[in-house]
């Protein structure tokens, strides 16, 4: 046990290495180059001195050393967009895509299990086959689209939610306001991940009410419901948690079209502008913070499969 | 009790819980009301710092300049009551309003007029506005109400620029330190002069801002200004059918969506604004005036206005478009879309149609030339289209090659690798253009060279005369049909959708247009 920790610590650092090294080169090769020198109208002068401002003057080789000294440091620069230390930015969105993403895989587990079960008990029956048509349209359909069409009908036409958003300005603080404005982008995103979820659940608890094991269990005069939630969901379990472990890159590095469509301030908003920007702190500064939930978060699932499938051994 | 039958047991409670967070939308308009402007990012909010459209927009409404565009565009007194501008146009004084105050209660001096352009001339302040105000040798302070700016030459655009993004900065709140490392300041709790005043700042999702009572003006007629943070231009077309924006503005393709709904307004305002083809006349391809030319009269631009315009723009004549105080040369006609003539003009310079219709020279190689555009934008990418095409009908092989703005800006423009490329240039409506189109000059993209064009606009930005610089752009809006520096497409007007309750809004671009904010109001619901 202790040696599959440390083995799986150092290839966690093998794996953040790797990764941000290829992200600062990357990004670094990205055409164009920081957006804030793109203004045509910014004459050589001005453009220099920004230049100089940012360290961009410095050798490519020079800069990695620096960044690595820096984020040593815990510094992680600041934002060429914001001019404003990236990880404070970080420190405010992460919350909020934790919030909506963290709510959403709880919506999909709410949706996909019990239906799964359901649908379990008799496969290729009529909610099995309404529920494949259903299952294939959530997956097809895109979320810029779904969600300006849910804006369009329940907040421009019909009013009942608001169109985006965290919250009213000056309501900050009001639960139900909060509430409201996550109706609808938690939806969104929950639906294809129910697919998924459901996909997987659905198969696993076929398989799982095939397996011999319940024989005994039935004998042993449980009820069909026992059987169901203490056996067949269990034995899904394992495969379930691969999905949801795929993911926590999402739940930490957000939903970039989910939160533009609403206006969420979200990490996956932030990614993409700091990435389209050419913002090189916040690429960064957002790369080893996902990296390092990422990694913690596969380590932490590899400990559970032992809990959910004994014949898991970890060694 | 199956799962199923459980879900269906739980449905009515959770069509209980959707209704009940649904209900309550808090109240809108009145007295009190609140103006909801969207931007798409967080702003700095600092006018010597602002580096892009939205940070423009709400210093507007915080920093006033010294002055500000009337609705035809020309500079009218804000901070600065009156001035005097010397013979020989080097030297003008500003006479400051007197008893303004910041948003903190300091007094509103002449050392802050002084200190901002400072920063301004100051590149390492991280001044964006350096080029726009190089021509200033140094500012005076002569006393607390009076500010003097001494001017290397004259220059005919100075107050335009005044009154443009020329915000003012209060000189206390940097003692110490440099304005890029003042974040409290740039991010959340900025100090203006003007109609509203930051109360508070949530960042990526909202500015508030609530009426100043100090303000030297007329008091605002709203209570607050929000600026919500809204990415997405769709949602936020979305957003104002929804009652959660009250002005926003629109590409052309997005007008379909709002015909027919009464609660939005859809106006259409001239802005000091041209889009173009630039063709690289470092080339010798594009050397030849005749051929720009010809490229020129290929283009159906009226075709493209009505089309992918949907009728949002103005027919152009040459680079000064139409909002330019004026200076729009009227009376010249303007190329027109002729096919027959631009095959005359191709044959004179030296491209004749060969197998296939195509025109090639005397060598027999194709006239081929590929456009850049940025991608993302429908209206751009659909106009190169509409070019692409209409030039195939004249015989002219064009591909487009679409990218990301910064990177055609950054590794073809600037490097001068590129044959053409679809732009535009946002300009102060004072109609110089000396930067963009005079030989060498820092904006100058397309290498463009005329001796007479140079004369012609240094003479233009030389003299506050009106009348002679009329003669002069005049004279360049004719030489221009002769020796087209760019190929413009259009000059496009602003698409500005509103709520059908607000009023007071002065006909201007949206920029120009918020240096008017405490004069914006809502009707009640």
């Amino acid at each position: 046990m202790f040696r599959f920790l440390v083995q799986r610590v150092l290839y966690g650092a093998l794996t953040l290495w790797v990764v941000t090294t290829a992200t600062f080169l990357l990004i670094q090769a990205a055409p164009g180059g920081p957006a804030i020198l793109a203004d045509p109208k910014l004459g050589p002068v001005e453009r220099h001195a920004i230049e100089v401002r940012l360290g961009l003057d410095q050798p490519l080789g020079i800069r990695y050393l620096t960044w690595h000294r820096n984020v040593a440091r815990g510094d992680f620069g600041r934002s060429f967009l914001y001019q404003t230390p990236a990880i404070d930015t970080i420190r405010g969105r992460l919350p909020n895509t934790v919030l909506l993403t963290g709510l959403a895989l709880v919506a999909a587990l709410g949706f996909a299990m019990p239906l799964a079960v359901a649908v379990g008990r008799r496969p290729g029956g009529w909610l099995d086959r309404s529920l494949a048509a259903i299952n294939f349209t959530t997956l097809a359909i895109p979320a810029f689209w779904f969600g300006i069409v849910l804006i369009l009908l329940v907040a421009a036409r019909w009013r009942l939610l608001p169109a985006g958003g965290m919250s009213t300005p000056g309501l900050e603080d009001d639960m139900v306001d909060r509430l409201r404005h996550l109706v609808l982008p938690v939806l969104v995103l929950a639906l294809p991940l129910a697919s998924e979820v459901f996909r997987y659940a659905r198969s696993g608890v076929i398989a799982g009410r095939r397996a011999p094991h319940l024989t005994p269990a039935r004998a042993r005069g449980l009820r069909e419901r026992g059987v169901e939630w203490r056996h067949v969901v269990r034995n899904t379990l394992v495969s379930l948690l691969t999905v949801v472990g795929l993911q926590v890159p999402l739940l930490v590095g957000g939903a970039a079209v989910t939160e533009t469509v609403f206006s969420w301030p979200g990490m996956g908003r932030l990614g993409v502008e700091a990435a389209l920007g050419r913002d090189y702190p916040m690429v960064m500064a957002i790369t080893v913070i996902v990296a390092v939930t990422v990694v913690g978060a596969n380590l932490l699932i590899d400990l559970l499969y032992g809990l959910a499938d004994p014949r898991v051994r970890l060694a | 009790m199956t799962p199923w039958r459980a879900t269906r047991r739980g449905l009515p409670w959770l069509l209980f819980a959707v209704q009940s967070i649904a209900c309550g939308r808090p109240g809108v308009g009145g007295a009190g009301a609140t103006l909801r402007l969207a931007l798409i990012n967080d702003p700095i909010m600092n006018p010597v710092l602002a580096s892009e459209l939205g940070s423009i927009l709400i210093n507007k409404v915080i920093f006033p300049g010294l002055l500000r565009p009337d609705s035809a565009g020309k500079p009218a007194p804000d901070l600065a009551l009156s001035w005097e501008i010397t013979p020989d146009q080097r030297r003008y004084t500003f006479h400051l309003r007197p008893n303004v105050v910041w948003h903190d209660g300091t007094p509103f001096r002449a050392e802050d007029v002084k200190f901002t352009f400072d920063q301004i001339l100051d590149p390492k302040s991280g001044s964006l506005l350096w080029s726009d105000f190089s021509v200033i040798d140094q500012v005076e302070v002569a006393d607390s109400l009076t500010v003097r700016f001494e001017l290397k030459a004259p220059f005919a655009p100075f107050l335009t620029l005044l009154g443009h993004n020329a915000g003012i900065a209060p000189a206390h709140a940097f003692t110490g330190r440099a304005m890029l490392d003042a974040t409290d300041f740039n991010r959340t709790k900025p100090i203006g002069t003007g109609p509203f005043q930051v109360s508070s700042a949530v960042s990526g999702s909202s500015i508030t801002l609530s009426a100043n009572p100090r303000y030297y003006g007329p008091a605002p007629k709203l209570a607050r200004v929000v600026f919500k943070i809204v990415p997405s231009q769709n949602a936020q077309v979305a957003q104002l059918r929804a009652g959660e924006l009250d002005l926003v503005t629109i590409e052309p393709g997005q007008l379909a969506q709002l015909a027919g709904d009464s609660s939005v307004k859809v106006s259409q305002v001239s802005v000091p604004q041209h889009y173009y083809v630039g063709f690289n006349q470092q080339l010798p391809l594009f050397k030849p005036a005749v051929l720009r030319r010809a490229l020129g009269m290929a283009v159906d631009r009226q075709a493209l206005i009505d089309g992918v315009l949907k009728g949002s723009a103005d027919f152009p004549t040459g680079t000064i478009p139409r909002a330019s105080q004026g200076f729009f040369a009227d009376e010249l006609p303007p190329l027109q879309y002729d096919t027959t003539k631009a095959l005359a003009l191709f044959a004179e310079a030296g491209w004749r149609r060969g197998s296939g219709g195509r025109l090639q020279n005397a060598k027999g190689e194709p006239l081929r030339l590929t456009l850049l555009v940025d991608k993302g934008n429908p209206t751009r990418e659909q106009a190169a289209v509409a070019i692409q095409q209409d030039f195939k009908r004249v015989g002219v092989d064009l591909t487009i090659r679409a990218m990301e703005f910064a990177s055609m800006v950054r590794d073809y423009i600037q490097t001068k690798r590129y044959e053409a490329y679809l732009i535009w240039w946002n300009t102060p409506s004072d109609p110089d253009q000396y930067g963009y189109y005079g030989t060498g000059q820092a904006n100058n993209d397309v290498s463009y060279s005329n001796r007479r064009a140079d004369s012609l606009l240094r003479a233009g930005r030389a003299t506050n005369d009106v009348a002679a610089r009329k003669r002069a752009y005049a004279a360049f809006q004719a030489l221009e049909l002769e020796d087209p520096p760019v190929l413009v497409l259009f000059y496009p007007r602003e698409i500005q959708a509103r709520s059908a309750r607000l009023r007071g809004v002065p006909p201007l671009g949206i920029r120009d247009a918020l240096r008017w904010v405490e004069q914006f109001e809502l009707a009640p619901e």
